[in-house]
């Protein structure tokens, strides 16, 4: 590349340290320490009424019945819409923009300029299309669109790059100021030059995923309500501090001048997770119009601007040995996050132990939104190369694929250890027995006809640690309520029946005895909901915060009974001594001795109630029409863990969600962009594919309960392996490899076209 | 309009076309019909006029421009937000009502021509504070996550069942097929909706 500069130091790749990859920003920032306190636990397995359950959503009846007010759905007394005007251009120069005629709309009560044409570099250009250019706040929004209609924008267009190929090709035009090419970044362990001449067979070829955006349906957007020099603003985001921060910081105004509130959320997949700029130019059209104003992106700009999963290339080299041994890694790879934004990903996927291995990689940087974390950042990308290599060495090999990867999966640092977040080689054996992988044919279904069927699969890994800078209030009032308080936000992964289950499990009442209050930055501090962080910080958290309360009113109740506080138990709606349980009194007895004065306690994340690691694996069985190129998923089998299950109900939820995307990814989506205007050719939703009802194949879910490890994360890992697990399908199936996503009916036929003797198999 | 019958074997929902409201893409297609009708019709708009909504059982007078679409009028004039917006151009079902019986994307409807029909909500689907059988089913079964394609899918699934109170899975999964969920709740919607207690709370309509 005429732009790559001088290689970087080989970073080390410590991979028997742990399989992580980067924590999520929220793990990232410095925690303050927590404070120790007394060791912390989870009441015994038998004793626990609540958790691990199929405890319903608390919220679940107000969403059924269109009653949950979202961000999208709340109405202001006086409140005005607001509108953006985004750049139709992937990339041009700004050179007028004229807002007079926009002003003068009646019902117009403000309008803002977002560049400026005499201003450098970002300022006065689009790098993107959509890439915000003015913004307006009316009486209503046909107003809103209107007046967006009437500002005049002079764009000079400029040569935009719509695709990596282009930003790396040597006669590229230099659209980034700090070059089109990021600078080569390198990772190897061992010698893989001469590990690869050992090999006994080797596998050679390009693989590639797609660009997928997240697709929420409650688009980004706030309400924005100034009282004097206060704002409140309610926001469609993953996380609510960290919204207010970044609010306060680009108003430059004290953070605690700003109040978020995120009651119900419409999903957000990691595109939340970062503050919103459109949220701060709703602020500042709210401030101009001195009245509140709502700003909700519509679905092309949420497409264009709110994030992406970004594409990933690699050209790869693996050996084997004669025994099925994995040798070596070596991949030079590259993707686009569009304008400036990284495409990191890291292969071989960490599961599989290669003993050498390299990865030079390269961001090429487009004229595209730039990306943004999309649940499991990174993975299910390394997952499709990893996993399909490694089938295709099965194959050199004349190998069960299942088998090579038995032989070949990590296991626990100690062998004479059981580790419970590296579980692959049990669960390996049982996933194939669901899916009756003994049935699976060596390569190519022999049967006659156009429709063949193939089984392949897959594994994964993820962290899903608690964040120590979490915190949480528990409140005991006198008439006998609970509170429970924690500025989280639930993104419909059921953390507000979470805080509830916890509180009400260490109060021993029913779940409609305590109150769970989220979504709040007048809540204790809670990380943002990403990184499959929540579960674990939240319940831990809550946990520890409820404690203290508990053992508050104990310390009220001993004297009554004439024991010592440590002697007594919350249990089923009583307070009671551990040994005598006849003898105590009811909950709201015990909380009647408040007087008036309540109990508040505050919880820091400590340890012990948590863990940190998941392992889990896939199978997909599939049928492929050879003549439409058209791929039915019959079939997929999950065995994934998470530590201990909080709610199983919702758990299950999150296990079929995290798959039917990464179906999604795999046969569907797919953001395009037009080749010489960068523009994308698809931003809505009947050109851009989701998967729909008819799509879903059976899915059957094994969910490896670990009730003394505490809660890990489980929003994240089962959305990774499935479209590798259904790539290797479909080469089982059809006896020809496609290597790249989504496995379109076109690339299957353009693959089947190119190789209709099965060349790679 | 009656919903188009779908493809064998239905690879997808993209080979369906839910039925969309009689105004909106639909009246623009049939644009010489409309006005051959609409010549003894009083010119409207392009201001405000006064209109009549029967929502849920209950009348509404408001005033909108002609080309407000029935779901803005519900969501902004009438504060009634169980549907939703979510692609607002008829692919993606968030914003599902029912209309004469019939489901309709009430982003693809203008507001003034829902007059004089009975519209309903997933709001109006409760009596009092029971929730209907089938918004019951979806929280047992747990058919909804951040929730945001819920009430078109609510609303989706109660119309299938005052028509077709013992749908064959087949049959569910071709009603709900114009619904778009992107938290994945597709599995446990179809369990709900199947549930024979979601058809018993069911008024044949
Ligand atoms: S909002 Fe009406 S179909 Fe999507
Ligand atoms: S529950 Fe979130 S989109 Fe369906």
């Amino acid at each position: 590349m005429a732009r790559r500069r001088k290689k970087l130091e080989a970073g080390s790749w410590k991979l028997e340290a742990g399989t992580q990859q980067q924590p999520p920003p929220a793990a990232q920032a410095a925690p303050p320490p927590a404070p120790q306190g007394p060791p912390r636990n989870w009441p015994p397995v038998a004793d626990r009424t609540l958790i691990g359950k199929s405890i319903k959503r608390l919220d679940g009846p107000d969403k059924a019945q269109g009653k949950a007010k979202y961000t999208y759905d709340i109405i202001r007394p006086g409140m005005l819409y607001g509108r953006l005007l985004g750049s139709p251009h992937a990339h041009a120069r700004i050179k007028g923009i004229d807002l007079s005629a926009a002003e003068k709309l009646a019902g117009v009560k403000a309008v803002l300029a977002l560049k400026d044409p005499a201003g450098e570099g970002a300022n006065g250009k689009a790098f993107y299309q959509g890439d915000e250019i003015a913004a307006v706040a009316a009486t209503t929004e046909e107003i809103a669109e209107d007046a967006v209609r009437l500002i005049k924008v002079e764009y000079e267009p400029l040569q935009a790059l719509a695709t990596a190929a282009q930003a790396m090709s040597a006669d590229a035009p230099a659209v980034f100021p700090k070059g089109n090419v990021s600078q080569q970044s390198l990772q190897q362990e061992g010698d893989v030059e001469a590990a690869l001449k050992s090999a006994a067979h080797i596998v050679e070829g390009t693989y590639s995923t797609q660009v997928q955006t997240h697709t929420s349906l409650e688009t980004h957007g706030g309400i924005c309500e100034w009282e004097g020099e206060k704002l409140t603003a309610w926001v469609s985001t993953q996380a609510v501090h960290g919204a207010r921060d970044g609010i306060a910081g680009s108003l430059k105004i004290p953070q605690t001048n700003v109040r978020v509130i995120t009651d119900y959320m419409g999903g957000g997949f990691g595109s939340k997770l970062g503050f919103d700029y459109q949220v701060v130019v709703c602020a500042r059209l709210a401030k101009l119009a001195n009245a509140p104003v709502k700003l909700m992106l519509n679905r092309k700009e949420e497409h264009l601007v709110t994030g992406n999963r970004p594409s990933a290339y690699a050209k790869v080299r693996a050996g084997v040995d004669a025994k099925g041994k994995l040798v070596a890694f070596d991949a030079e790879t590259w993707g686009t996050g569009g304008a400036g934004a990284g495409a990191a990903f890291r292969v071989p996927y960490p599961i599989y132990v290669f003993p050498s291995r390299r990865q030079r990689h390269r961001d090429a940087y487009t004229n595209a939104g730039p990306q943004r974390a999309f649940r499991a950042p990174g993975h299910p990308q390394a997952s499709f190369i990893t996993e399909v290599v490694l089938d295709e060495l099965a194959d050199k090999l004349r190998l069960d694929p299942l088998e090579l990867r038995m032989r070949n999966v990590l296991s626990a640092t100690d062998p004479s250890q059981e580790d419970p977040s590296r579980q692959w080689r049990k669960y390996f054996p049982m996933g194939a027995e669901k899916i009756g992988w003994s049935k699976r044919h060596p390569t190519g279904d022999p049967a006659s006809g156009p429709i063949k069927r193939g089984m392949g699969c897959a594994g994964n890994t993820w962290g899903g640690a608690g964040s120590r800078a979490t915190r949480a209030n528990c409140q005991i009032l006198p008439d006998g309520s609970v509170l429970a308080r924690i500025g989280t936000q639930d993104i419909g992964t059921g953390t507000r029946t979470l805080v509830a289950i916890v509180a009400a499990e260490t109060m021993g009442l029913p779940l409609t005895g305590v109150k769970a209050e989220i979504g709040d930055t007048n809540y204790p501090f809670a990380p943002g909901s990403g990184g499959s962080v929540t579960v674990a910080s939240v319940s831990a958290t809550m946990r520890i915060a409820c404690e203290n309360a508990r053992d508050e009113l104990f310390a009220k109740v001993a004297p009554a009974l004439g024991v010592e506080p440590s002697a007594l138990a919350a249990k089923d709606g009583r307070i009671q001594v551990k040994d005598a349980p006849s003898k105590g009194m009811t909950w709201r007895e015990a909380c009647k001795l408040l007087g008036v004065q309540p109990i508040s306690a505050d919880g820091a994340f400590g340890p012990g109630l948590s863990s940190t690691g998941t392992s889990g694996v896939q199978f997909a069985d599939v049928e492929v029409d050879i003549e439409t190129g058209v791929t039915r998923v019959k079939r997929i089998v999950c065995v994934q863990d998470c530590g201990t299950i909080m709610d199983k109900l919702t758990a299950e939820s999150q296990v079929y969600g995290g798959i039917i995307m990464g179906l999604g990814f795999a046969l569907y989506e797919n953001r395009i962009l037009d080749r010489n205007t960068a523009r994308m050719v698809n931003p809505n939703m009947e050109w851009y594919l989701l998967p729909g009802m008819s799509d879903i194949p059976e899915i059957d879910i094994t969910l490896v309960d670990q009730p003394d490890r505490g809660p890990v994360g489980l929003g994240e890992p089962p959305v990774i392996s499935t479209a590798a697990a259904v790539a290797n399908a479909v080469a089982n199936a059809i006896g020809v490899r496609v290597r790249k996503l989504p496995l379109s009916p076109d690339a299957i036929l353009q693959a089947l076209n190119e190789e209709r003797t099965g060349g790679t198999l | 309009m009656a919903p188009k019958k779908k493809d064998e074997p239905g690879f997808s929902r993209r080979s369906f076309l839910k039925t969309v409201g009689a105004g909106g893409v639909a009246a623009g297609v049939l644009g010489p019909a409309s006005t051959a009708e609409g010549q003894n019709v009083k010119a409207i708009g392009p201001a405000a006029s006064p209109i009549q909504l029967n929502v849920n059982g209950k009348f509404h007078r408001l005033e909108v421009e002609p080309r407000v679409t029935l779901l803005d009028a519900l969501r902004t004039r009438l504060n009634i937000t169980g549907p939703k917006r979510v692609c607002d151009r008829g692919s993606c079902g968030a914003c599902t009502v029912i209309l004469d019986g019939r489901t309709v994307y009430s982003c693809s409807m203008l507001a003034i021509e829902a007059q004089g029909k009975v519209i309903r909500t997933a709001e109006g689907l409760t009596e009092g504070t029971v929730l209907h059988s089938v918004q019951r089913a979806f929280c047992d079964h747990d058919g909804l996550m951040c929730g945001f394609c819920t009430p078109g899918f609510v609303t989706a699934a109660v119309a299938l069942l005052e028509k077709n109170p013992k749908p064959t899975r087949q049959e569910a999964r071709k009603a709900l097929d114009g619904n778009i969920c992107r938290c994945g709740t597709y599995p446990r919607v179809l369990e709900a909706a199947l549930n024979p207690k979601s058809a018993a709370g069911v008024k044949r309509g």
